[in-house]
């Protein structure tokens, strides 16, 4: 009854999503147009599958064809930092076969500390795109491992769109379902890390995760071993793509521990549950950089707390067929109050003392937590921007869902509220809330649409076509008589208005996505006044010419962000990288960057360094250049080299940060400082300031005449952005420290001496020597 | 003499971990030489009629600080805690030229106090960590800070706890109101509520209820900018977001309940309009703060 009367709009909803994407909108709406006004009513199942298949269809193609901005309007490229290396281990895998890559010891990481990439990466991502660049190989589709990994994350929507079908469909009905999928497939919240290019974990993850919970949904209301065995394989598919299964594997025992408490245990339960635990557990510890920490960390502790429960309880539920009820209610009390209180303090301790609080401390307390943007707490202008109408209408969907329980409608509920609580901690964790959020919105539109829409159908079809439905309808036939013309007009209304806000949705979805998430960061574009675009290409500039004009072998200095970039695009060894795993390495590259030229040349020697890049936007105005990340640096710095870095000292006495002539000295003679501001002081950019202004801070620069003495300028690139400089190396010999006016006296003297007929000291005549060198 | 002032600082000091201080005090043992200690000053204004809140916290993280110093096993005649207020040094204060309280300096064992012996409140904040760590740069003392163990969220726990559990024994023969479904399911709403209109930054942030121009007095309740959020601003959102769910309920209520058509139709219009209205009225705050975005519905 329901999917009869919801479908229809929601072809309305694919077709404008479709269109709202920007391609793909006159065939969406055609073929949307056709299923609908097609009279295939004769065979109801066969025309609503072929609607669902067509939707399902739509919505992959509109959410494919939403996220390829990036692509249109630059080139089918890698974005961004984090993927550019799983890009290069894509590679690697690709060139070297799988093993190779298992082994893969990277000696250009972490210069010289080398990284064991093998054994600290989710390998899930790349296994998958290699599997699939080794299928199209396989077929003699030569396409390049770059493109499947640019084309990869939409792919996935896809994948993920229709998991979230299944898994509203299990939870509430078809049509939900069917909303559900198209929500997820422009959800700027999850396009937000699945654009083209954004070769990221979290792309295939979210696939893995709706999949796992559909599976895990079907485990428990059918209790059989196959699905719970499915859904394990499904999990050990998520544990290799991202560390976020931890999610996972502290929602399912949740959902367990909370059907428990509220006396909805069976058999079924037990089964999926202790299926999943076990099979779960092995497959997951075969993940190299997971290894043993499902039986060692606490995170996964909540987990083997309700297995046991579990095992507790069906096994007195076993008892209380055997003993009398005196007997049984005794042991009964004893062990269930024990064994809960046991599990329940146990949960709140580790919820307490694990993740989401773990992060609040570190993001307190060390600075490279804090420095990354992604780490901080969300406002309620990124739940709006990130998902629109639907964070208003979600808790509707959760209301109906606790109103009409049921065993599965318990994890959804649980999924929403502790997903919702984790994207308030953390902006990035916005990504495991977003589907939830997409299944309970199409919940909330869905019966809305089932109560109002239904009216209309009922009009336009003749009452004798559904035999099926036949009683059904005419119950809501008679109650809606009642309320007569004024009634349907209501219902139009609300039909209409419920459309145009999910045509709203639609339309901010593309929008966000357009503008907000479809930027490669490795290009750059600027606008003119008449609308014409200017590309500064001047990352790749850089880096390629890093890759054609050094040594092999040659050692690059830089801030982490750029470590990733350099290594995957110009192929040179980096100190660090994005992978912040070494703190007090990071601090040795930031005390560099801090230091005055000559103290840093000690630091650069030590380790090698042989080229040093910067970012720097002062010329054209980019604002995330590294002069305005480089508190950052001093407070890194500072946390391992206290005596020698001061934050205090890079400000002005009033507490200011300024790189004009009030600023600290400090912070004008710093490294960093003379890099990114070397020769700069003659530049004048436009008639209206004065040289050497800077564009980015809007402050004409307070140390023009810079003189470096251990490096020298290598490459800067076309709009400045990038400024690349030599490390000179030490001259053969060094100077003495004695002040050369003294030699020249010494050599007077000795002339005299030597004038005087007597023999000269060796001594002397060494120093003589040198004096002349 | 010198002896006998560090006698009696050790006196003081044996009694009450940070010595109180007035003028003539202050300047016989902190200004005046000879001495071989370093004094750590807090000035500050702790009179309640001085209405200085921020002094109150500052006092009682220096509170910490001296009393981990004080009972810890390092404790020598090296380093002093001391306070001055304002009400009873006032003369001190005009002395070393001194407008703003807490101040905390330290006065160097030799030699004059120079402009990192005054603490850089502003920037680093009062915490009891920060100051030690401060007096380990001046003054080569490394104090552990021992915070004294906080009992209340446990005691708040435990009183939460047996306040429920004592309910339940009350309402023992009537435990119908554990499976009342809309209680659960507002409980739900409120958690999504609090967190989808940001009181979690709230919490952590810490940004102002609201801001009032000093200029022309007027208060703004909502932020200019993306990035941040007023308390009352979340409030606001949290008010919008529960009226447009509520509206969606009552859409469902109007069409699926049994009941006088007519207040069916009533419940339908109100919950129509409570979704259709505050959703602009949302879209509208939202422009109103991310700048350049082009789409508005209804109100402008």
């Amino acid at each position: 009854m329901a999917e009869h009367h919801t479908a229809p709009d929601y072809k309305h909803k694919a077709s404008s999503n479709a269109a709202g994407a920007l391609s793909g909108n006159g065939r969406a709406g055609s073929s949307g147009g056709s299923g609908g006004l097609s009279g295939g009513l004769t065979q109801p199942a066969g025309w609503q599958s072929l609607l669902s298949f067509t939707i399902l269809f739509l919505a992959w193609l509109a959410g494919f064809s939403s996220r390829l901005f990036a692509v249109i309007r630059f080139e089918s490229i890698i974005h961004e930092f984090d993927p550019w290396f799983n890009y290069r281990s894509t590679h690697h895998l690709t060139t070297n076969g799988f093993y190779e890559f298992l082994n893969w010891f990277d000696e250009r990481a972490w210069y010289p500390l080398g990284r064991i990439v093998g054994g600290t990466v989710y390998p899930g991502l790349m296994l998958t795109a290699g599997l699939i660049h080794y299928v199209l190989n396989l077929l003699n589709v030569t396409v390049h491992i770059r493109d499947v990994c640019v084309f990869l994350a939409p792919v996935f929507s896809g994948l993920t769109s229709i998991s979230t079908f299944l898994l509203t469909r299990e939870l509430w009905n078809q049509g939900a379902g069917l909303l559900a999928a198209c929500f997820i497939a422009i959800v700027p919240g999850y396009i937000s890390r699945s654009v083209a290019g954004s070769f990221d974990n979290e792309g295939i993850a979210i696939f893995a995760l709706q999949f796992t919970y559909y599976l895990w949904v079907k485990s428990v209301k059918t209790g059989s071993v196959f699905w719970a065995i499915a859904c394990c394989l499904s999990y050990f598919y998520m544990v290799s793509a991202w560390g976020g299964y931890v999610f996972i594997i502290n929602l399912i025992p949740l959902h367990v521990f909370v059907l428990l408490l509220m006396q909805r245990f069976s058999r079924r339960l037990y089964i999926a549950y202790s299926t999943f635990y076990i099979v779960g557990l092995v497959l997951s510890m075969q993940i190299p950089f997971v290894g043993f920490q499902p039986i060692r960390t606490s995170e996964h502790m909540a987990a083997a707390g309700v297995f046991a429960l579990l095992q507790a309880y069906a096994f007195l539920q076993y008892l209380k067929d055997r003993l009398t009820r005196q007997e049984f209610q005794t042991l009964f009390f004893l062990g269930v109050s024990l064994a809960a209180g046991v599990v329940f303090f146990t949960v709140i301790y580790l919820t307490y003392t694990g993740e989401p609080y773990h992060h609040l401390y570190a993001k307190i307390h060390i600075p490279i937590i804090a420095s990354v943007s992604e780490h901080q707490p969300t406002t309620w202008v990124s739940f709006f921007f990130d998902l629109h109408i639907l964070v208003c209408t979600f808790p509707a969907g959760l209301w109906f869902c606790i109103k009409n329980i049921n065993d599965e409608r318990v994890f959804v509920a649980l999924y929403a509220i502790s997903a919702v609580y984790f994207a308030g901690v953390m902006v990035r964790l916005m990504l495991t809330l977003t589907p939830v959020v997409c299944m309970l919105s199409a919940i909330a539109f869905s019966n809305v649409f089932e109560h109002y829409l239904g009216d209309d159908m009922k009009r336009e079809k003749p009452p004798a076509e559904d035999s099926s439905d036949e009683d059904d309808k005419r119950n809501s036939g008679n109650l809606y008589d009642k309320a007569g013309k004024v009634r349907k007009h209501v219902s139009d209304i609300v039909t209409m208005l419920m459309l145009m806000l999910l045509m709203m949705f639609a339309v901010h979805c593309t929008w966000v996505t357009s503008n907000a998430y479809s930027s490669p960061s490795v290009v750059l574009a600027s606008y003119n006044h008449d609308g014409s675009r200017n590309i500064l290409d001047d990352f790749r500039e850089a880096y390629y010419w890093l890759r054609q004009n050094t040594d092999e072998h040659a050692r690059v200095m830089s801030w982490w962000d750029y470590g990733y970039q350099i290594a995957g695009m110009a192929n040179r060894t980096t100190l660090v990288d994005n992978n912040t795993w070494n703190n007090s390495h990071i601090a040795l590259v930031g005390k560099a960057m801090s230091s005055n030229e000559s103290a840093a040349y000690e630091i650069m020697k030590s380790l090698d360094v042989d080229y040093v890049l910067i970012i720097f936007g002062g010329v054209i105005g980019y604002s995330g250049d590294d002069i305005n990340k480089f508190l950052w640096m001093v407070r890194i710095a500072e946390g391992e080299h206290p005596k020698d870095i001061r934050e205090s000292d890079y400000f002005t006495p009033q507490g200011e940060f300024r790189v004009d002539k009030a600023g600290s000295p400090t912070l004008l003679n710093c490294l960093m400082y003379k890099m990114s501001y070397y020769r700069f002081g003659e530049m004048q950019l436009d008639f209206r300031t004065p040289p050497g202004f800077d564009r980015t801070r809007n402050a004409e620069i307070g140390n023009k005449d810079i003189r470096l003495k251990h490096l020298e300028e290598a490459f800067t690139s076309e709009h400045w952005l990038v400024r690349i400089y030599r490390v000179k190396k030490e001259d053969n010999r060094q100077g003495l420290d004695h002040k050369p006016r003294n030699l020249s006296q010494k050599q007077k003297y000795i002339s005299k001496k030597l004038m005087g007929g007597k023999c000269a000291p060796r001594g002397a005549w060494l120093a003589w020597r040198r004096g002349a060198l | 003499m010198l002896a006998e002032k560090v006698d009696q600082m050790m006196e003081w000091s044996s009694r009450r971990s940070v010595i109180r201080m007035n003028g003539d005090k202050f300047r016989r043992f902190v200004k005046a030489p000879p001495r071989n200690y370093s004094v750590i000053v807090m000035f500050t204004a702790l009179q309640p009629q001085r209405q200085c809140s921020v002094c109150r916290q500052a006092n009682e993280e220096y509170q910490v600080l001296a009393n981990s110093w004080r009972y810890s096993s390092a404790f020598s005649n090296k380093l002093f805690f001391t306070v001055v207020d304002y009400d009873e040094g006032a003369d001190v204060f005009q002395q070393l030229n001194m407008n703003s309280a807490p101040t905390f300096m330290h006065f160097p064992s030799k030699g004059k106090p120079k402009r990192a012996d005054t603490f850089d409140l502003q920037r680093i904040g009062f915490a009891s960590e920060q100051l030690a760590k401060w007096i380990a740069d001046r003054t080569d003392v490394q104090i552990r800070v021992f915070r004294p163990p906080n009992y209340s969220g446990t005691i708040a726990l435990a009183l939460l706890v047996s306040l429920v559990g004592g309910l339940l024994y009350l309402r023992r023969n009537n435990l119908e109101f554990i499976y009342n479904k809309t209680g659960w399911a507002m409980a739900a709403l409120c958690v999504v509520f609090a967190m989808t209109s940001g009181q979690m930054w709230n919490h952590i942030r810490g940004p102002p209820y609201a801001h009032k121009n000093p200029q022309n007095g007027q208060v703004s309740y909502i932020h200019g900018s993306s990035q941040a959020q007023f308390v009352a601003e979340s409030h606001i959102i949290l008010l919008l977001n529960a009226a447009i769910s509520m509206g969606m309920v009552l859409l469902n209520e109007a069409a699926s309940s049994k009941g006088d058509v007519g207040k069916r139709r009533i419940i339908c219009l109100v919950g129509l309009g409570l979704v259709v209205f505050f959703f602009s009225f949302l879209l509208s705050i939202f422009r109103s703060k991310y700048h350049g975005y082009p789409y508005s519905f209804l109100i402008k």
